[in-house]
């Protein structure tokens, strides 16, 4: 590596102390909001016990919002806990939720797909230079070497469509687009080798159902993967059903998936998710000219029939 | 006069092994991580690092055929798995939490049914232990009563020399076979000088206050406030040395097929799903509650042991950043 390259490395990507402002305004509109009685509950972060983690919280009280924090630590996307797979949280009544940028297309998504209500929810957003990538060193600042591969890419460091922005960010450097560069390089893979390199991976899936379970889209309450009269696809961990399972993962996020990347992240064995995620959204641009989560009100190609629809792939 | 082998002697005990024709499991490179896997040679072991999941696969693989079945003209011909054909195993390189786990793990497998598939690979494993000279702030073997010098499990022990090389200890006749086996890798030394160990693996918990606690609080609010944010998947089960549950289902076709046993986890909605689609743990603090209470409140009070080793597996990958050292803490503070 170069000098300049380490440099990079070690060169924190921005003040640390936007993260205190973003922090201190959380925690005001948090504090507001639920003093009003605007809401039942606030969605967002607190600081983990261990030194640069953070975890989901849900704040029902005033006196508990000053537990809420922001920082690079905060990787989750919250919009899961706005599903029906999470009853328990929608039951409490209305709720407000603290989004970065990548986290308000899901929450696009969500509420094109009519699962949440844009006027029953009240979008705390936050400016965000990008969080840790699993199993960076979180004692270092946030930097080239430890900044998770998808916000290497990130173009919305200011969520659009909040609330409130809590938090601003200068002008963020470009960083190389690792994830970019290594889809193009399975892209240029011959068909043999791309199974290959899935295969590989996938044998290694142990069905922990973590990518299914922190998927802000995944919240069918019959999963087909779990389905055993009759069984649709193989539910044992083994190459084919993992295989199976990864493919139907992918097609039935097509032009859902707002591209947060949760699934990679949470993969303990390391299985680069989002690399598929990114292709599916890739052909959609393509065939479609659309982009998932950019507008709620959108409705996805695949969920609707036009008379123009290209028609030439039946055969 | 105590025994030590150097790394050059372990990696070619490893390839004295496979010529034997033993398998030979331990940590080995898969991508960036590591993990419990078949070694080819004494050089693909990994000493740095502690594998992504814990080394009870090696008697309780992720998924195992434990019968076949095919349609024939003659009727339905049910197969059984042939045991004898297991191979002969050493596991080298296990950290101590591996290792320790693996005992408490015959307690459930050879209780009142005994699964012969552990058992068998049981009997035919050797297993070399290693102490830890590092840690992270996820370790907490210390807290639950273990060491990262912890012996339990191991057959043979190794602790890495200040100057490089392991001492070994000899904990059971399977170890002794194993060093008699190959007397010329393991040398006599006079100024074997121990690593420290790691530090920082957790103050002592008291486990006793832990449990008199889930004895009288199968109800209570803690619940709730922890498993709000659980997701609901299996990465902590699946990644845990002590977890063993594990679900049966015949797949295949009616002409042909195969009855797998596979890992399963308490904290999937469908777990305790009934037939009739009752749900006795229809809500996730149930079924965190449960993973708390089985490992610290349920095996000790079916066999007098812990459920848990402190590897902190499950603090390091849990998605939602649950931290099942800092709920302990907090148990512990409540039952003041």
């Amino acid at each position: 590596m170069n000098k300049s390259a380490q440099k990079l490395d070690v060169t924190p990507l921005v003040d640390e102390s936007y993260c205190a402002a973003a922090t201190q305004a959380i925690r005001c509109e948090a504090t507001r909001l639920l003093t009003e009685g605007t809401v039942a509950a606030v969605i967002g972060y607190q600081a983990g016990r261990r030194k640069g983690t953070a975890m989901p919280t849900i704040v029902s009280s005033p006196e508990k919002a000053a537990e809420l924090i922001f920082s690079s630590a905060c990787v989750n996307n919250l919009a899961l806990y706005l599903t029906k797979a999470k009853k328990e949280v929608r039951g409490k009544g209305r709720l407000a939720i603290v989004a970065k940028g990548c986290d308000m297309r899901a929450l696009a998504g969500l509420i094109a797909e009519s699962q949440v209500k844009r006027d029953e929810l009240v979008i705390i957003g936050v400016a965000c230079a990008g969080v840790y990538a699993s199993g960076a060193d979180r004692a270092a600042p946030l930097t080239n070497a430890t900044i998770a591969r998808k916000c290497r890419e990130c173009v919305v460091h200011l969520p659009e469509g909040a609330d409130l922005l809590a938090g601003s960010l200068p002008q963020q450097p470009m960083l190389t687009p690792l994830e970019s560069q290594e889809l193009a390089r399975l892209e240029a893979l011959t068909p043999a080798g791309r199974w290959a390199f899935w295969k590989e991976h996938f044998s290694r899936c142990v069905r922990c159902m973590a990518c299914r379970q922190v998927c802000p889209f995944c919240y069918c309450e019959q999963c087909l993967c779990d389905r055993n009269r009759p069984q649709a696809l193989e539910s044992t961990p083994r190459p084919a059903g993992n295989m199976a399972w990864h493919i139907v993962r992918a097609m039935h996020l097509a032009g859902r998936c707002a591209g947060c990347a949760e699934c990679e992240r949470v993969c303990p064995m390391d299985i680069p998710l989002n690399l598929l995620n990114r292709k599916m959204a890739k052909e959609l641009k393509e065939l479609y000219g659309y982009e998932a989560g950019l507008q709620p009100q959108e409705k996805g190609p695949l969920a609707e029939y036009k008379d123009t629809d290209d028609q030439s792939f039946i055969k | 006069m105590p025994k030590t082998i150097t790394e050059h002697n372990l990696r070619l005990l490893i390839d004295s092994l496979l010529k034997d024709r033993f398998r030979v499991v331990g940590p080995r490179l898969a991508g960036a991580m590591a993990l419990y896997e078949p070694l080819a040679k004494g050089e693909e072991l990994v000493l740095d690092q502690l594998p992504r999941r814990s080394a009870k696969e090696v008697f309780f693989p992720v998924c195992e055929n434990i019968l076949s079945f095919e349609r024939t003209e003659a009727g339905l011909q049910v197969t059984d798995v042939d045991l004898s054909a297991m191979s002969e195993t050493v596991l080298v390189g296990v950290r101590p939490c591996d290792a320790a786990a693996v005992p408490v793990l015959d307690e459930v497998f050879s209780w009142d049914y005994k699964d012969e598939f552990f058992l068998e690979r049981r009997r035919k494993t050797t297993i070399i232990g290693m102490a830890c000279t590092k840690s992270d702030d996820a370790c907490f073997c210390s807290a639950v009563g273990l060491s990262p010098g912890e012996t339990k499990g191991s057959d043979l022990f190794l602790t890495p020399l200040l100057g490089g090389g392991y001492g070994c200890q000899v904990l059971t006749d399977k170890g002794q076979q194993l060093l008699a086996r190959y007397p010329k890798l393991f040398v006599d030394t006079v100024d074997a000088r121990l690593a420290p160990l790691a530090g920082g693996t957790g103050d002592r918990l008291d486990l006793k206050r832990i449990k008199a606690w889930l004895d009288d609080n199968f109800e209570s609010p803690l619940w709730n406030d922890i498993a709000e944010r659980c997701a609901g998947c299996g990465a902590c089960a699946f990644l845990c040395p002590a977890c063993h549950c594990f679900d049966i289902n015949d797949e295949g076709t009616t002409e042909l097929g195969h009855r797998r046993k596979h890992w399963d986890a308490c904290g999937f909605g469908k777990f305790t799903n009934h037939a009739s689609g009752h749900n006795p743990r229809d809500l996730q603090n149930k079924r965190y509650r449960n993973r708390i209470m089985h490992k610290f409140k349920y095996y000790d009070d079916k066999f007098g042991q812990t459920l848990c080793t402190g590897c902190g597996r499950c603090i390091r990958h849990c998605p939602v950043g649950i931290d099942i050292a800092a709920i302990l803490r907090e148990i512990e503070s409540r039952s003041q």
